[in-house]
């Protein structure tokens, strides 16, 4: 067994991950049982009809139910999983989102994004998005950075004037100016 | 409106300059989209719905309809190519097609694939405008009963086809259609599950969970691995030789195999959750079977490419027949072409032949003719696109990123619509991570309003449920579902068994 996870090569890496996932499929689905009931208790409070036996909370709570009782079978099924994966081979849930950190930044600069358009407009956010997320993906110096930008100018700008003047859907402005 | 007045009303519409010209942009779209690794067919489609809100309907699903059909053969480029299968609709063409094109034959490879897929649509389309009308005439005789059990049927197939295990498959089906009751009660208007907030009252936006599922989500996975990031694919090098009309008859000298694999490939199309991911696979392996020199597959042969790229194609127009006959969509580019059509007010179900007759004889020949253009396109042009795969992910993410935020905001221009998008793509993401399946999710979504109304209407015509069981259409399509489930058990259960043995 390799030290460094990174060295380690993919089909071993995500069959380490197994004991991980059988943990996060207990967790996420607890969670979502508990939401579901809480929601099917909810629903018991919607209108019911005088023209039809179901009314409007019994379709919901049709489901929320049979949810519930699905979520709980994943959970049996995960933790049988987790007493049969190996827990020294598994991946640690740090090492997890180390290995995906390009994925979630990505991510991250796309929330960025959304909260500084309504403030510096589309075309603006878009430019500087598309600079950051091709930076982070490794356009670091160099030519790459050049094209990086080139690239982040010409569509930042362009696709702001294709869908709003070619396609006319309407894009924030930006509320600075 | 009589069929000739219908057939006449849609060529005028279909053949106007603007549709045409908006038809052509979505094929060379498509084609180009397909062709990119990591960028899907149906990340396309979701990104064309926003741009076609301004269009009129028809222009609107035939611009759509024309990146689809092109998507089916832009996956072929990457496949023949790098082997390398630019969508998942393109995996067996790299058995035959990559081969084909290191012995030197790229052009062939390539041409063949065109060819093939241009039939194959072809076909497709004829049995869609054969098969769909006699089906709806079918379908708006069934009561409330069979269609809530045909939803329910469509649920389990696609939850028992997709993803590795069914109960994660049924779990987000059932996601999707609790998702679809947010917002107002379809029946008695009722605001459900809004929390006050304002923006929940009209219900989770569709157009915002499929672009945070299909490309949000699909995006951040393709970002995942650094080495992959940086340097495109380069392709097989030298010069490629087209020679259209020589592979042409090379094409229609195998008639049983293209007809064979067309044909299983919209019989596949037309069974929810299956899709040309599934027809390429299959397609290639009855023409093994039934070939003379099963040896000979994987060494780069016509029949192979030919097999599998008629077969994927040929799920466009098969995918079409559930949508327009029954209003039930096949697979997940279907529910977008639904969603599009439900943007543009008009309603799908069995009545829409006869209520927009002029609207699906138009979809009919919309067919026809993306199959011409990208065959057209494809010939003329495909030298010159060549050099698309090359383009690295890291430049292909982030614009793409871009194109999705214009989409969420396409469609009411609130910014609170992409702090949803994040929040689905960040789910669907880590629910993708957690190897749970998506298309069901967005088939419960679509499919949600339909199954509560007919439920719905079904007992309050008739307060007995036990009429689900006994009138004789509906209980076989409870005992159809019933079955899919119990047959892939049974099939992930051997699998497990089969897998213990061989430790």
């Amino acid at each position: 067994m390799n030290d460094n996870p990174e060295m380690v090569s993919r089909p071993v890496r995500e069959a380490s991950s197994e004991r991980g996932k059988a943990l996060a499929n207990l967790i996420f689905n607890a969670a979502l049982a508990a939401l579901f009931v809480g929601l099917f208790i909810q629903a018991g409070d919607l209108p019911s009809s005088v023209w039809e036996p179901l009314g409007a909370g019994s379709f919901p709570r049709l489901i929320l139910g049979t949810l519930v009782i699905f979520n709980l079978a994943i959970m049996v099924q995960s933790m049988t999983a987790l007493r049969v994966t190996d827990s020294v081979a598994s991946v640690g849930a740090k090492q997890w989102f180390l290995q995906r950190r390009l994925a979630f930044a990505t991510l991250a600069a796309f929330s960025v994004y959304a909260l500084l358009m309504p403030w510096i407009g589309f075309a603006m956010a878009s430019l500087l998005f598309l600079l950051a997320v091709q930076f982070i993906l490794g356009a670091r110096r160099g030519r790459r950075l050049l094209i990086a930008a080139i690239i982040a100018v010409v569509f930042g700008l362009g696709l702001h004037m294709l869908f709003s003047h070619v396609f006319l859907i309407s894009l924030p402005p930006g509320r600075l100016w | 409106m009589p069929m000739t007045d219908a057939l006449l009303s849609s060529v005028e519409q279909l053949f106007s300059l603007a549709t045409l010209v908006s038809m052509m942009i979505g094929v060379v779209a498509g084609v180009v989209a397909a062709a990119i690794p990591g960028f899907t067919i149906t990340m396309a489609i979701v990104l064309t719905l926003p741009v076609t809100f301004t269009m009129p309907p028809l222009q609107g699903v035939a611009t759509m309809l024309a990146v689809y059909v092109g998507g089916g053969s832009g996956g072929l480029i990457s496949a023949a190519l790098l082997g390398i299968p630019g969508t998942p609709s393109a995996v067996a063409t790299t058995f035959d097609a990559y081969p084909m094109a290191r012995k030197g034959e790229p052009g062939r490879a390539l041409a063949l694939g065109i060819w093939a897929s241009f039939f194959g649509a072809l076909i497709s389309a004829v049995v869609l405008i054969v098969a769909a009308p006699p089906l709806a005439m079918i379908a708006v005789k069934l009561g409330p009963w069979e269609y809530f059990s045909l939803i329910l049927f469509a649920v389990t197939v696609v939850a028992s086809l997709v993803g590795k295990s069914i109960l994660k498959g049924l779990m987000m089906s059932l996601l999707g259609l609790f998702i679809a009751t947010v917002g107002q009660d379809p029946m008695m208007g009722v605001p459900r599950f809004t929390f006050g907030v304002d923006v929940l009252a009209a219900g989770i936006p569709f157009l915002v969970v499929l672009i945070g599922i299909f490309a949000v989500s699909q995006l951040a996975s393709e970002v995942e691995n650094p080495a992959e990031l940086h340097q495109g694919k380069a392709l097989v090098s030298g010069k490629i030789q087209f020679r259209p009309f020589a592979v042409m008859r090379e094409v229609l000298s195998r008639p049983g195999n293209l007809l064979r694999s067309s044909m299983l490939g919209v019989v596949i199309g037309a069974v929810p959750g299956a899709g040309g991911s599934i027809a390429n696979l299959i397609a290639y392996d009855q023409a093994k079977r039934a070939s003379k020199t099963p040896e000979r597959f994987g060494t780069g042969i016509a029949d192979g490419v030919v097999a599998s790229e008629s077969g994927n194609s040929a799920t466009a127009g098969g995918g079409l027949i559930p949508m327009i006959a029954l209003g039930i969509p096949g697979s997940a580019v279907d529910a977008v072409l639904m969603a599009a059509l439900m943007v543009q007010g008009v309603s799908v179900g069995p009545r829409l032949i006869m209520d927009n007759a002029d609207l699906v004889y138009g979809m009919f020949l919309a067919m026809f003719l993306a199959a011409a253009m990208v065959l057209a396109f494809c010939l003329i042009s495909m030298r010159w696109f060549l050099r698309i795969t090359e383009i690295p992910k890291s430049i292909i993410v982030p614009v793409v990123l871009v194109c999705c935020a214009v989409g969420a905001l396409a469609l009411n221009n609130r910014v609170t619509d992409l702090y949803l998008l994040i929040g689905v793509g960040l789910v669907g993401y880590l629910l993708a991570k957690l190897d749970y399946p998506l298309a069901p999710l967005v088939l419960g979504v679509i499919l949600g309003p339909i199954a509560e109304t007919n439920l719905r209407r079904a007992l309050m015509a008739d307060e007995h449920w036990t009429l689900f069981l006994t009138r004789p259409i509906s209980a076989g399509l409870l005992i159809l579902a019933v079955l899919s489930v119990a047959f892939t058990v049974r099939r992930i259960l051997r699998q497990r068994a089969a897998a213990r043995a061989s430790i």
